[in-house]
């Protein structure tokens, strides 16, 4: 099989039967953002805007390099934005706009 | 080859947030002011999170080993027989309890994504998420027990179970030898989350304990 051919055949997240390493079996506990990350895609659920395929493919869709890069919760959020701009919930600008403010609240706050 | 999660480590200096915890906040405080979810439910969410984890699937899983009518009732239908003890199924997914037997070995996996019975065990390990455990569960079950300490007699099936968005699995371990007239919450202090996955058994966390 050619590698084209491979990438074709195994989307990144669809890895059942790929040779790996060995497992890791070291745990973490949950970051309160990473907690407050996961309650929000719950309550999009319970709200009819996100559901878990949904997730899935949105995580898919980020692509073989984000998925390699990003940590679990960093794909998510980034799939959940792209989720909400393509639903039209939400628009890129806004959420610029609003990291920013969020951004500078938090440099305001650490100087206080 | 490529690893799925060679990140550099989360480092965030002195507790300022990161650029995805902006994120995160910035999206929840939008979706607030937009009146599409209001915070309570975040906080109301994150206590339903919290308050799912190994303890309920044991006390499922002793429950079958002491009352064979429940037993029935919960690989009839899983979903239905934990709403019994109270269980709720948050997160609206179905659920199939696979019985270990002495000839059938029961591991679960999410080769696509990280799908996992929370309302029964609560959140994944990190390794159940990540690439090692995905990829080879299904071609190598075997090899991956051993990693986890594990050795099934080679005349024992080893049965894999790939999870779907909707429908997710729970491993019924089987009952240790010598656990005669024990009480529901005796055996239910045996039962491990790993063992619940099928990466163990009860008999060897037993005997590491020892």
């Amino acid at each position: 099989m050619t590698p084209s051919e491979e990438l074709v055949r195994h989307l990144p997240t669809d890895m059942g039967g790929l040779p790996a390493d060995r497992i890791d079996c070291s745990d973490h506990e949950l970051l309160p953002w990473e907690k407050r990350c996961h309650a929000l895609a719950d309550v999009l659920d319970y709200h009819k805007i996100l559901n878990t395929e949904e997730k899935r493919r949105g995580v898919e869709a980020l692509g073989a390099e984000m998925i390699g890069k990003l940590s679990y919760y960093e794909r998510w959020v980034v799939a959940f934005a792209n989720i909400l701009f393509q639903k039209q919930v939400l628009t890129p600008e806004e959420l610029a706009l609003k990291m920013d403010d969020v951004a500078a609240r938090h440099a305001r706050e650490a100087q206080a | 080859m490529t690893h799925t999660h060679d990140h550099t480590p989360i480092t965030v200096p002195d507790g300022v947030p990161g650029y995805y915890e902006i994120m995160e906040t910035a999206m929840r405080e939008l979706l607030a002011e937009k009146g599409i979810i209001h915070p309570a439910e975040i906080r109301r969410q994150i206590e339903v999170l919290d308050s799912r984890g190994p303890q309920l699937g044991a006390k499922v899983v002793a429950r079958a080993w002491i009352d064979p009518e429940f037993r029935q009732r919960l690989l009839a239908n899983g979903r239905a027989a934990c709403e019994e003890l109270g269980i709720t199924f948050y997160d609206d997914t179905g659920l199939i309890v696979l019985e270990n037997t002495e000839k059938v070995h029961n591991l679960i996996v999410c080769t696509l994504c990280s799908c996992y019975p929370r309302p029964v065990l609560g959140l994944p390990p990190d390794w159940y998420k990540q690439k090692p455990y995905r990829a080879r569960a299904v071609r190598e079950p075997r090899g991956v027990l051993a990693e986890f300490g594990t050795v099934i007699s080679p005349e024992v099936e080893i049965r894999v179970s790939d999870s779907t968005s909707q429908l997710r699995y729970l491993v019924l371990p089987l009952r240790p030898a010598g656990t005669e007239g024990w009480t529901e919450e005796e055996l239910a202090a045996l039962v491990t989350r790993d063992a619940m996955i099928g990466v163990s058994t009860i008999e060897a966390q037993e005997r590491k304990v020892r």
